[in-house]
């Protein structure tokens, strides 16, 4: 057992290493220097000398190997640089902001997941009915339409015509919201899809024939046998979804105008600030492994066939 | 006795009562809103200098005024010394946000704490040394020598600030009372500024986006809304308030590359000014004014005279300097035909909207032009290799002609994109580095614009046109700086 968490452990190690290193060289092919962005962006004479006092202070002198080797010192010590364009340190700046990101996106995941585990539920149970049909559209639009312009109309919608909510200066609950049902909006219908193909085997399957002929209802039946089939496909799709929550909220921070970690990483990227950007390359490399690692084991303590 | 107390009181209570309903009334607190926020407070890091003084929180020696002059701000004057420092005597009863006044002591040593921490503040003359010499009075040394101390003083990079237990007080007129790094900063009037009694609290917002900026102005949530797209105007012409625009100096401008066979040939480059018509340019961004030259007209150092369009004379340069129409509509010499390839940049949208206009003008003299887009327009003008480039730039940050003059068109400048050079030019900009008096400042920099104008390594195209929103309670509020001097002293609550 001990054995095998190790082996698991290193293996999750040496990949979060691949990742972030093969990302660290490829982020120095960016088309752009960051100090000529920088430069260019706030109206500074770019004599060599304010570059290279530039480059020396953002460390991009010397090998990569070096830089790397730095970087990763830094990483592992909770220094992760200094931000090119705010002069912020990154970890103060991470730990700010990921609560909102956070919020928006598992609050988002939580209600699709609900919404969508319902939805399915209600889909498999009258195939051909509202919900099925409901499901199918928003499946189709998660798929098909814009989040930013999505993101506008819901603005335009409850923020200028009803004007149920202040999207900007109002509460917190009043400036997640938008951002939150947005996340959801675009999750929910794939979620519902995949729920309704799991209620739907068991539908075929003849346990579930069995309770019908001990006089359950449709809907109970298909309830009491089906909540489990239902959950573990859920979880299937959920797990890929999950793991884009860090940074998977970015148009809808955008949109919404909430300080959060997508929309700095963004900003990083039209900066190129590295340092900004190889963190959150970090953090997301390792957040996936887990995100995948822990949906396997989930999945195989519900469902003996799968150990 | 009773009843004639209570007249009086009643007559008392009325009167205050009428006092009141006649007494103006002033919004308490406003919301602005806007694409950038400061990063954070400390004015020695990244460009928060910038944005510190752009919300009015901090201020420095001096300032570019409205007509674009560089004019004294907590400085009363600077004077050259014949050792080419400079000596800065400050302006009286001027106070930090906590009281304290600006002394000579402060302000050397933020200012030299800056110099030791941002190169941008290095990087006009090198390191400035500011020594105080009284309480009211400073010596700068600089490392390389300048005329120019004021407007280098007047570079974002200089907020003057006095550092309390690690945190900055600064001048401006209002002060910080609590920030949220990339989200909002509330602010309250600075009871140490003249006037403070008519500015209002202010939350100071970042929305990120044009059209949810757009939409949270239309939604009443806020009373300012700070460049908004142009496109989102006619949707808040219903919102109570008003939409204001004003020029900015983010001059739109096309380079041509010198360097290539085609442009080299000043004809080619004067033939393709005179075809571009900068009306339609104007027209196609739904915004801003021809251009006259290098600068904004609020400049006093902008050229004057309208640049011409006339198409027949740009075909009649094409045909002197040898280059044919073909019987396809595009000119040839030899085997040469002239096709360019147009650059652009999508951080500027109104760019790529000049795209398709300077192609169909350029078609109509002969001029075939391929269009491209880039993410990395420095990367790309740096490495030239492209004909022509689609530009803006702010070309008088610091309220003076001579950075831009100097740094894109001197022959081998960090930023001589074109690669253009001419020793009239170099001679005239040698002259400009060392005038001291603003008028002689002012009429090299017109005989600097003129050469370009003649020679054409750059079109200068559109000076654009920012947009603001303002509710009523900001009513007659007027935007002027460009993203510079967003929230100034004058921005009080409307009656």
């Amino acid at each position: 057992m001990a054995t095998a968490a190790a082996h698991l452990l290193g293996r999750l190690a040496l990949s979060w290493l691949a990742v972030v290193a093969v990302a660290f060289v490829l982020l120095r092919f960016m088309p752009g220097d960051p100090v000529d962005v920088f430069l260019a962006h706030v109206n500074v004479r770019s004599g060599p000398e304010t570059v290279a006092a530039y480059r020396a202070q953002w460390d991009l002198d010397g090998s990569l190997a070096a830089q790397f080797g730095r970087w990763l010192v830094g990483f592992a010590t909770f220094d992760w640089g200094v931000s090119f364009e705010t002069g912020r340190p990154v970890a103060a700046d991470f730990v700010a902001r990921l609560p909102y990101s956070a919020a928006i996106g598992f609050g988002g995941m939580a209600l699709a997941v609900a919404g969508g585990f319902g939805l399915g539920f209600l889909a498999a149970h009258r195939p051909g009915g509202v919900a099925d049909v409901l499901s199918r559209g928003l499946a189709v639009a998660g798929q098909a339409l814009p989040a930013f312009a999505v993101g506008v109309v819901l603005l335009w919608v409850f923020g200028v015509r009803l004007r149920w909510i202040d999207a900007f200066g109002g509460s917190l609950v009043e400036r997640l919201l938008l951002p939150t049902l947005l996340v959801a909006f675009f999750s929910m219908g794939s979620m519902a899809r995949l729920a309704r193909a799991g209620f739907g085997d068991v539908k075929r399957s003849p346990y579930y024939r069995t309770a019908l002929a001990k006089g359950r209802s449709d809907a109970g039946a298909l309830w009491r046998h089906g909540w489990a089939a239902g959950f573990l496909t859920l979880i299937a799709g959920l797990a890929p979804e999950l793991a884009w929550v860090v940074g998977g909220t970015a148009i809808a921070e955008i949109v919404f105008g909430v300080p959060g970690l997508s929309e700095r990483v963004v900003q990083a990227v039209n900066h190129r600030d590295y340092v900004v950007i190889q963190a959150y390359v970090a953090l997301v490399a390792l957040w996936v492994a887990l995100v995948l690692q822990g949906a396997r084991l989930v999945r195989r303590s519900l469902d003996p066939r799968l150990s | 006795m009773i009843p004639l107390s209570l007249s009086r009181a009643t007559a008392a209570a009325l009167m205050a009562a009428a006092a009141l309903t006649t007494a103006p009334l002033l919004a308490a607190e406003v919301t602005i809103g806007q694409t950038f926020l400061a990063s954070g407070l400390d004015p020695a890091e990244g460009s928060n200098g910038w944005a510190l003084v752009s919300h009015g929180i901090a201020e420095q020696l001096f300032r570019v005024s409205r007509d674009g002059e560089v004019v004294p701000n907590l400085a009363a004057s600077a004077a050259m010394n014949q050792d080419g420092s400079w000596t800065v005597e400050l302006a009286p009863d001027r106070f930090f946000s906590d009281g304290a006044p600006v002394s000579a002591d402060a302000v050397a040593d933020a200012l030299n704490r800056t110099g030791a921490a941002n190169p941008s503040a290095r990087a006009t003359a090198g390191r400035l040394t500011f020594t105080a010499l009284d309480a009211d009075t400073l010596t700068v040394a600089t490392e390389q020598p300048t005329t120019i101390l004021p407007s280098i003083l007047a570079e974002w990079a200089f907020p003057v600030y006095r550092m309390v237990e690690g945190t900055p007080v600064f001048t401006g007129p209002f002060t910080v009372e609590r920030f949220d790094p990339g989200g909002s900063i509330e602010m309250t009037p600075n009871v140490h500024y003249a006037d403070a009694e008519a500015r209002p609290d202010i939350t100071l917002r970042r929305i990120a986006d044009g059209q949810s900026l757009a939409l949270a102005f239309a939604s009443g949530e806020l009373d300012m809304a700070f460049n908004l797209p142009v496109e989102t105007l006619p949707m808040l012409e219903a919102v109570d308030g008003d939409t204001v625009s004003f020029p900015v100096a983010y001059q739109y401008m096309m380079w041509m590359n010198t360097r290539t066979p085609a442009l080299s040939d000043p004809r080619v480059r004067r033939a393709i000014d005179l075809a571009v018509n900068r009306d339609d340019l104007v027209t196609a961004a739904q915004a801003g004014m021809p251009a006259t030259g290098a600068f904004a007209e609020s400049y006093p150092f902008a050229a004057e005279d309208p640049l011409v369009h006339d198409p027949d004379a740009a075909a009649a340069l094409l045909d002197e300097a040898g280059w044919a129409m073909g019987a396809d509509g595009v000119r040839t010499r030899g085997d040469e035909r002239l096709n360019l390839v147009l650059y652009a940049y999508p951080q500027r949208p109104d760019l790529i909207t000049f795209q398709p206009v300077v192609r169909a003008a350029l078609a109509e003299i002969g001029v075939a032009v391929t269009t491209q887009v880039t993410e990395s327009p420095s990367n790309v003008a740096a490495s030239g290799d492209f004909d022509l480039f689609l530009w803006a730039q702010h070309t008088a940050p610091a309220g003076d002609p001579g950075l831009f003059l100097s740094l894109f068109f001197e022959t081998g400048a960090a930023r001589n994109y074109s690669g253009w050079s001419n020793v009239a030019y170099d001679a005239l900009i040698a002259d400009l580095r060392a005038a001291v008096h603003p008028e002689a400042r002012i009429d090299l920099a017109r005989q600097a614009q003129a050469i370009i104008a003649k020679e054409a390594p750059v079109l200068f195209l559109v000076t654009p046109e920012w947009h603001v929103g303002l509710s009523p309670a900001l009513a007659g509020y007027e935007p002027w700086g460009s993203d510079y001097y967003v929230i100034r002293p004058d921005l009080v609550a409307a009656q």
